[in-house]
């Protein structure tokens, strides 16, 4: 989960998101280096005693600071739109969960095999126990099986909301009446904390998402012990 | 951990390859420059012959590294997958250890 001032990103759960760390490295160490230079020519303009009234035209610069950027700009939109194309890779998902968003929870719905649904409020403050987070925790986790490709079909039963997990690499719009999809694979164990990402009302601050994460046996304890219960 | 951040944006900690890109970089700028002065004896334009060293040298430093990150995460990949399906694939033709099978009837 985000710690306090955090500036990047979260560690990466998902091979999607591994990509999307490294994409912004690479653009970043551009961005840090065109700063840099920028600075660098700044400096050099405001410190120099050297005049030139007369210039009308240079062919030669103006040729490199026009092939410079262009060249830079395919170095970037290669990569990002590698990525783009690996998000939209749906690679046979093991297992297709319905995200509901309602003002101000989600339901998520599992009905593969059986027909099982729960809903998903945040736990209030006044509620938690120690080492819980504030704003983040929520009753009911979707619980997920590690290292299988789930589908997520995300929509919305009244206004708009968005289904957000950063660790995961995954935001989908909630939509009322209409069924967006994605995909994702959990990589390693552990619980990831979203939150909605849509403003949909007064608690839109206040309907996390929880995403866990365990070994195969034990998602299928954790849904056999749901269907009891419900 | 919060690393150091160049210019603000640049953590050079936490991302890998930044640390030795920049110091490559730093090293290439000084060389650069020096052995440009020592040449000509031009201060300014030793200056800019410098910072040009360091953005080459950084860049070059820079994606020779992630190159050989990207190599490395590949062939972690296809050896976790190799362990994870050796099970699987063990005695059939997609072993990759070619263990022959049983022989057939003659």
């Amino acid at each position: 989960m985000a710690h306090p001032s955090q500036l990047g990103f979260q560690d990466a759960a998902s091979p999607v998101m591994e990509e999307l760390l490294h994409f912004h490295d690479h653009a970043l160490m551009i961005v840090f280096l065109i700063s840099t230079l920028v600075l660098y020519i700044i400096v050099a303009m405001v410190t120099t005693k050297l005049t030139n009234k007369y210039i009308l035209d240079s062919q030669e610069i103006e040729i490199i600071w026009t092939v410079l950027p262009a060249v830079i700009l395919i170095l970037i939109a290669l990569p990002s739109l590698r990525i783009l194309y690996l998000m939209d890779e749906i690679n046979d998902p093991h297992l297709t969960i319905k995200a509901m968003g309602h003002q101000w929870y989600w339901s998520y719905e599992y009905t593969d095999y059986e027909d099982l649904g729960f809903d998903s409020y945040m736990i209030p403050t006044q509620d938690l126990t120690p080492g819980q987070f504030r704003l983040l925790e929520a009753d009911h986790r979707m619980v997920i099986p590690v290292e299988s490709p789930i589908r997520v079909l995300v929509s919305a039963e009244d206004v708009l909301h968005s289904w957000a997990v950063p660790a995961l690499g995954v935001k989908m719009d909630a939509v009322p009446g209409r069924l967006n999809q994605t995909a994702f694979i959990a990589s390693r164990p552990g619980v990831f904390y979203g939150q909605c990402s849509e403003i949909c009302g007064a608690n839109h601050s206040f309907m996390p998402i929880v995403v866990e994460a365990v070994p195969l046996e034990h998602f299928e304890n954790w849904s056999s012990l749901m269907l009891e219960d419900a | 951990a919060e690393g150091f951040r160049l210019l603000g944006i640049l953590d050079v900690q936490n991302t890998p390859c930044a640390r030795d890109a920049i110091l490559h970089g730093a090293g290439g700028s000084l060389a650069a420059g020096l052995l440009h002065f020592l040449a000509t004896s031009r201060v300014k334009r030793s200056f800019d012959v410098g910072f040009a060293g360091f953005m080459l040298t950084t860049l070059g430093s820079w994606f020779y590294c992630r190159m050989n990150n990207a190599k490395l995460r590949v062939q972690q990949r296809m050896i976790q997958d190799g362990i994870k399906n050796k099970v699987v694939y063990e005695g059939s033709v997609l072993d990759p250890t070619n263990k022959p099978g049983a022989p057939g009837p003659s």
